[in-house]
């Protein structure tokens, strides 16, 4: 199942955010090693986690974690304008109907053919949503070898700048456009799955 | 913060019109002669887009690009450097361009990974700079960029580069997705298949399976002879690499503990 959250006063008090906060802080401070805030040794959480931070969280027949991104309104301040404004050649998107995705996390926990399947059920979480909302761009910061998975899915991307190292990473920032035809796009890439067969590979899985 | 340069700017406009154009491309062609003409403004004369397998012993359909001579394709094809390319080697184990120069840093060249570049070189091949391009589930690719004779590689032009391989490989899969549709690759174990396969891959036996995941050994016995049918082979080992080759296992999963 796929949850949605937004505008949550306090993130850290609601219950399936918790376990996506855990397991951002196994992806991104354990695994991924990056240089992000950590609260109580456990929780990854950074100043963008705010009561204007929407989530889409994917969660296991148990409500337990199986995947989750966050979403930046990009008329605030968010991680493309504040931390990486190089990354952009042109001027960064901005405005009602762009959406920064963040944190893009699948749990550690997930099996390789599992992890697939996972990763997506939230990409087209992520469309469905954008579809939904009048969503029309996402805009987000990727290393090269994440950034090369994103193009594979199939919907229409075009960079934002040349890419640059950081930290000795090879960081690019992306625009990915959302439109009535996204989801063929991805169908055909065996990626995009409609909610009912998310449903049903969630049970099987 | 410091304002963007010009010359970066214009470089990146070039670079966003390509990306623009190979998004309409229909044929493989058209791809190509794209690619051509962004590569000699890269200032580099070849380049190759290519999924890392034997093309003349690889079952299905793959991704391949190249404006190499003619005569070295057929040398690479003739001894089935594809898997063993040492530049196709060094592109598994890094996510991000690497210039050729860096190779004997990325892998261990062997006498004939020496003598496969000297020759690369004798044939016209200058020095190169390689995109790898990892898609999970299928095999791996990369798209390299090489200038011609003696030209050196301008730093300059690696960002660029980088972009504009991993956008073009993407454009050539999408093309390959239009031809061959259906055919995306996708896991094709069980979950119960696929847990046995991860045993084999650590070396443990029907038996040892079974003990280790409460079935009985004929079951185990069982799940492996379909896995084996899934993939065609016959051969225990040959059914972990294909596993691991197409995603439906991960090293990860067979090194973990």
């Amino acid at each position: 199942m796929v949850q949605i959250t937004e505008r949550v006063p306090q993130p850290l008090a609601d219950e399936t955010l918790r376990g996506m906060f855990e397991a951002r802080k196994r992806v991104f401070v354990d695994l991924l090693k990056w240089d992000v805030p950590v609260l109580e040794g456990r929780f990854e959480l950074d100043q963008f986690d705010d009561e204007h931070a929407v989530y889409l969280v994917v969660r296991g027949s148990s409500g337990e974690h199986l995947a989750s991104a966050r979403l930046l309104e990009t008329e605030r301040p968010h991680i493309l304008d504040t931390l990486f404004p190089d990354l952009c050649a042109v001027a960064v998107p901005r405005g009602p109907a762009v959406r920064e995705i963040t944190r893009f996390c699948l749990d550690r926990r997930l099996s390789a053919a599992r992890r697939l399947a996972v990763r997506n059920m939230l990409v087209s979480a992520l469309v469905d949503h954008a579809l939904a909302q009048g969503i029309t761009v996402y805009t987000g910061v990727a290393e090269f070898g994440w950034l090369q998975q994103i193009l594979a899915f199939g919907w229409r991307c075009r960079p934002l700048g040349l890419p640059t190292v950081r930290d000795r990473r090879t960081l690019g920032a992306l625009r990915i456009e959302i439109s009535a035809e996204t989801p063929a796009l991805m169908t055909r890439t065996g990626v995009y799955t409609t909610a009912g067969e998310a449903d049903s590979i969630r049970e099987a899985a | 913060m410091e304002a963007p340069r010009p010359a970066a700017v214009a470089m990146f406009d070039r670079i966003d019109a390509f990306v623009r154009e190979i998004g309409e491309t229909e044929t493989e062609a058209a791809l190509a002669e794209l690619l051509t003409e962004i590569c000699r403004e890269m200032g580099f004369a070849y380049f190759a887009l290519t999924h890392h397998v034997d093309l003349r012993r690889a079952l299905g359909p793959n991704i391949r690009l190249a404006n190499y001579p003619a005569e070295w394709i057929d040398f690479f094809d003739d001894n089935g450097l594809g898997p063993s390319d040492p530049v196709h080697r060094a592109s598994q184990l890094t996510s991000v361009g690497f210039a050729w120069s860096r190779l004997p840093r990325l892998i261990a060249l062997t006498p004939r990974d020496r003598e496969v570049l000297a020759l690369a070189g004798l044939r016209g091949i200058g020095d190169g700079f390689t995109v790898p391009a990892h898609v999970p589930g299928e095999a791996n690719g990369s798209c390299s960029f090489a200038t011609a004779g003696r030209t050196a590689l301008n730093p300059d032009h690696l960002p660029q580069a980088q972009l504009v391989g991993a956008f073009a490989f993407e454009a050539a899969r999408r093309l390959w997705h239009m031809r061959n549709p259906g055919l995306a690759p996708r896991p094709q174990l069980t979950d119960r298949q696929r847990d046995c396969v991860v045993w084999v891959a650590r070396g443990k036996s029907d038996w040892e399976i079974a003990r280790i995941l409460d079935l009985s050994p004929e079951t185990v016995a069982e799940y492996l002879k379909r896995a084996r049918e899934r993939y065609g082979v016959s051969k225990r080992t040959m059914l972990t690499i294909h596993a691991l080759f197409d995603g439906a296992i991960s090293f990860s999963d067979v090194l973990k503990h």
